[in-house]
């Protein structure tokens, strides 16, 4: 039986990041009828007294009918969507059980997601950060700045510990209205903070849509033996017999899940669980599917 | 005070650190792993990592406790003195431990000998003695062997003494080990003064008539007895070989070997079809069956064929029972042909009974030819060329003139060869002849001839009569008080003297009343030489018509034959002393033991006869006589040593027997085999622990179990 050429494991095995994000996209979009990411056109910002030179195409005359002088609308700037990606390094995301490490994964599906809004004259930025910001790729929409965002994912390394309210409370004002945010992240952080910090983006109109990249021991805990769990991230260490709590993790994590899926869901912020072990093609069907069915964020459930 | 029955069983309270290796070395083992969500281990391990540690903290006592007890309750303590007010408590003691090692105590169970039994509890009584205690022990076969016959408080010592005691063959004799006991308690300082008898309380051991004197004595100097019936108060049941009796009855070629076999049933049941095995020579060579009803015996015999010419060693065997060391019985049969004994005439006459040899030839053969072991064959001295020495045991020369040159020298070898020649004389004897030409074979030279009174005119005295010389010639020990009393009834009217120097070797059997030697033997190399200085017809004594004649001339010949023609070694009990007459130049044999110890028997002086006495028939078997490594003709070549049955019958004295006996003597019976029952008697005041502890132990069990499973 030939290899599933979308899964991660597979696909990790290609290293050309933009032939990966090819390979995924292409198969996506072959079943998707347009992008499901829709861009703002004219948008109205604010009305102007009527000066000598402006285009009279431009005057509200609804306006001039009520107050008998000459308005004209200013609209922002016409322009494709700008889609901010930011992906998390810390050291948790370099966790691997079997196949494919979470930051791997969660390369793969930022350089498809970049593929496919560049497809589409959108333009991409990214962000990869840990404790701090490591690396910050303003948005462009050219396709050769395919190639600039694919060599950053693909020299992308873990460290650190993971800040991601940190990292959004920086970017709150760079990044304008109406924007795409992206964060990939297996988010073992504060969600608390993380939902506070993504509030300020929705003031900003801003669209804001979470992947939760988990690996598959972390969702079920299939530990059998005594073990010294460590952490990546600091040097935590504890002796746990895996057997005596793994119900009570599973009900924890569970429970973290539950509370972080409701958080986003009364925020009107997309979120996405997904396991290291899904096909990425698969991952992506899903959730442009929904979105292109949807016409507000779509959580999974 | 708690102390331990089996305190070295403690050493396993060290097992206990294999829990605590194992939970390390798991700890060790740990695998790390590094986990990006431990953020939710360590949430969780907020709330159950008390327990779970808690969980291992406990498991791990548990499992340390449970070894810990486990060791304790198999150590099995008690707590000493606990709650007692029992005299001993606190006080020195001093104790005889007896210990029953009677064949009985062979008695085997499915799982030990009742001697195993008494053993360990003789090692439980010795570790229960605190440093202040004395104790001696001492055993009770028939004859009491004092292991330690001092009070000693060396328990490592009393504790060694046991370990190397071994059951004995003998029969169990109560009442001499306790005046033994009783003699030791008698020097002892302290207050308290105890006796242990550890038997299996067969009835044969006690001796009823002995309580009438030694309750006294056992009042006055012993505080308590205590009696450990090892056979647990139940009846013990038994089958034995108890009578054996070999005979022999010669014929031609082969013998005929008989033997008459009692078996006995001590049990209350029937027994049937009880199979019984004759070996003779190694080799089984008939069988029989046996049935008895209960508490009865069945005598059968067994017949067989022997060889001649040879002693036989055989024994009978019936199957195996709890107590085995009775089911088989030794016996030996001296199987030899009939001794040839060669009668020289040297005065033959027209009238057979005038001949020299006649009386002599009746005596050796009374009856039938058959009849008698010993086969006398008569002839001339014109005969004697024809006639080969070596083919005889015995040559009576019988008032012989003269002797050819050659035979002489046959005679000569015959004698070197181990043969035995008897000159009796007579009228046609010359002194001169003899003392030049026989001088080689006499014991003394001879002298002149003198008559005493009776019918010839020429007697100046009254005639002499025979008397025993000292010490007591072997020849003369089947003869009766009667007979040899009536060796003073024969009158002896002509006498030949001898010179009164001695050739050689020799001794004198039987003197005249004037002290002058009648029958003189002198021993020549391996053979023997006898001179009766009368004749053995009736022309110069009355000697051969008188009734001790028979058994003296026949004695004489199995003497010289080396003890040949006997139908059986009596039977040797174990602990019986095994005797046999010393020819008087014989200085040393040696006995062998069934297990192969050789032992050095010198003669000793005993009621004027020189015998060969061993003692150390300690244990039922074949003991087997040589001298320098080899068999002697005049003994047998083994002598057999078997049980006394008397300890095979198992029949126990009742308890309240026992305590009527034992009337007035504090006494505590205890029937237990196993240590609990002992545990009261020996502590008196004293409670076990270990059940409690193995309940605990059990109760650890459980609980770690469902911890673990939690």
């Amino acid at each position: 039986m030939p290899e599933n050429p979308f899964d991660p494991v597979t696909l990790s095995k290609i290293a050309n990041m933009e032939l990966r994000a090819r390979l995924v996209v292409d198969g996506v979009l072959s079943g998707i009828h347009k992008s499901p990411f829709k861009g703002s056109s004219i948008e109205f910002l604010e009305h102007k007294e009527y000066s000598p030179g402006n285009e009279i195409k431009h005057i509200d005359w609804k306006v001039h009918a009520r107050t008998d002088k000459y308005y004209i609308k200013e609209f922002e700037e016409e322009t494709n969507l700008k889609c901010y990606i930011f992906i998390d390094t810390s050291g948790s995301m370099g966790y691997k059980s079997t196949g494919i490490s979470k930051l791997e994964y969660a390369s793969t599906l930022a350089a498809s997601l970049s593929y496919l809004l560049l497809n589409q004259s959108d333009l991409v930025g990214m962000v990869s950060f840990g404790d701090k910001i490591v690396q910050y790729i303003p948005p462009r929409s050219r396709i050769t700045h395919l190639h600039v965002l694919l060599n950053t994912l693909t020299t992308l390394k873990t460290g650190g510990k993971s800040n991601i309210s940190g990292i959004l409370n920086e970017f709150v004002e760079k990044i304008g209205r109406r924007s795409l945010v992206i964060i990939i992240s297996d988010f073992l952080d504060d969600i608390k903070k993380i939902i506070h910090q993504l509030k300020y983006f929705q003031v900003k109109k801003n669209e804001i849509i979470l992947f939760h990249i988990l690996d598959p021991y972390e969702l079920t805990f299939p530990f059998e033996t005594i073990t010294y769990f460590e952490s990546i991230e600091d040097d935590r260490r504890i002796l746990a017999e895996p057997k005596a709590i793994k119900e009570r993790y599973l009900a924890e994590l569970n429970r973290y899940l539950e509370q972080f899926k409701q958080s986003c869901l009364e925020n009107r912020i997309d979120y996405w669980l997904i396991n290291t072990t899904t096909a990425l093609d698969q991952s992506l069907i899903k959730f442009l599917a929904r979105r292109e069915s949807a016409s507000r964020p779509f959580h999974k459930g | 005070m708690i102390s331990f029955f089996n305190p070295l069983l403690l050493l396993g309270i060290l097992g206990a650190g294999i829990p605590i290796i194992i939970h390390l070395i798991n700890k060790k083992k740990a695998i790390s792993h590094k986990f990006a969500a431990i953020d939710f281990i360590l949430q969780t391990e907020k709330r159950i990592s008390v327990k779970f540690k808690l969980r291992q903290l406990i498991l791990l006592i548990l499992r340390t406790c449970l070894i810990i007890f486990l060791a304790i309750a198999l150590a099995r303590p008690f707590l000493k003195n606990f709650g007692g007010g029992v005299a001993e408590k606190n006080t020195p003691t001093s104790n005889v431990i007896i210990i029953d090692n009677s064949y009985s105590m062979q008695y085997a169970d499915s799982h030990e000998t009742l001697f195993t039994y008494a053993k360990n509890t003789a090692r439980e009584i010795i570790n229960n003695l605190t440093k202040d205690d004395e104790a001696a022990v001492i055993t009770c076969s028939n004859k009491t062997l004092p292991v330690i016959p001092e009070l000693d408080y060396d328990k490592k010592h009393l504790l060694d003494f046991v370990e190397q005691l071994q059951p004995g063959f003998a029969t169990t004799s109560v009442t001499p080990a306790l005046d033994a006991a009783i003699e030791i308690l008698t020097s002892a300082k302290t207050p308290v003064k105890r006796i242990f008898l550890i038997t299996d309380l067969t009835r044969n051991g006690w001796d009823v008539q002995w309580f009438r004197s030694g309750n006294e004595k056992l009042r006055n100097h012993v505080s308590r007895i205590h009696i450990i019936d090892l056979s647990g108060g139940k009846p013990l049941k038994n089958i034995a070989i108890t009578h054996l009796e070999p005979k022999l009855e010669l014929s031609e070629r082969n013998g005929e070997g008989n033997i008459q076999v009692t078996v006995s049933n001590f049990s209350s049941a029937p027994v049937r079809n009880l199979m019984a095995q004759v070996f003779i020579d190694q080799k089984k060579v008939t069988q029989g069956f046996f049935n008895m009803d209960a508490h009865g015996s069945e005598t059968k015999e067994f017949s067989f064929t022997l060889e001649k010419g040879k002693d036989h060693s055989g024994w009978i065997e019936i199957p195996g029972d709890n107590l085995t060391v009775d089911n088989k019985r030794y016996f030996t049969i001296h199987a030899t042909n009939k001794i040839n004994v060669l009668l020289v005439d040297g005065d033959p006459k027209t009238n057979i009974y005038e001949s020299e040899t006649f009386y002599l030839e009746k005596a050796l053969n009374p009856g039938r030819e058959h009849s008698s072991p010993i086969k006398p064959t008569v002839c001339s001295i014109q005969e004697i060329n024809n006639i080969l020495f070596a083919n005889f045991s015995i040559i009576f020369l019988c008032n012989v003139e003269t002797i050819p040159y050659e035979k002489i020298r046959e005679l000569e070898t015959f004698v070197k060869d181990g043969g035995a020649v008897i000159f009796s004389l007579g009228n046609k004897v010359d002194a001169n002849y003899y003392n030049t030409s026989l001088s080689e074979f006499l014991p003394h030279r001879l002298h002149t001839t003198r008559t005493f009174s009776g019918n010839s005119p020429l007697s100046e005295e009254q005639p002499l009569s025979l008397k025993p010389a000292e010490p007591i010639h072997p020849v003369l020990r089947i003869l009766s008080e009667a007979d040899r009393t009536a060796l003073s009834s024969a009158k002896f009217y002509r006498i030949f003297y001898v010179d009164p120097k001695v050739q050689g070797m020799s001794k004198t059997i039987l003197s005249f009343s004037d002290e002058t030697p009648a029958f003189i033997e002198r021993q020549i190399e391996r053979g023997r030489c006898i001179l009766f200085t009368s004749t053995m017809d009736r022309d110069w004594t009355d000697m051969p018509i008188k009734p001790f004649f028979l058994p003296l001339v026949q004695q004489l010949c199995r003497y010289l034959s080396g003890g040949a023609g006997e139908e059986g070694q009596n039977e040797i009990i174990v602990k019986q002393e095994w005797q046999s007459p010393c020819p008087y130049d014989m200085e040393k044999i040696e006995i062998t033991n069934p297990e192969g110890t050789k032992t050095i028997v010198q003669p000793q002086l005993t009621n004027n006869e020189k015998s060969f006495l061993y003692s150390e028939t300690y244990m039922p078997g074949f003991y087997a006589i040589t001298i320098d490594g080899k068999p002697h003709p005049q003994f047998p070549s083994y002598f057999p040593v078997n049980l006394d049955t008397v300890e095979s019958n198992l029949d126990k004295i009742e308890q309240k027997e026992l305590t009527a006996l034992m009337g007035g003597i504090n006494v505590t019976i205890t029937t237990s085999r196993e240590s609990e029952g002992r545990e009261v008697l020996l502590g008196e005041a004293r409670k076990t622990l270990w059940g409690t502890i193995l309940f605990l132990t059990l109760c650890i069990l459980c609980i770690e179990s469902f911890i673990s499973r939690k």
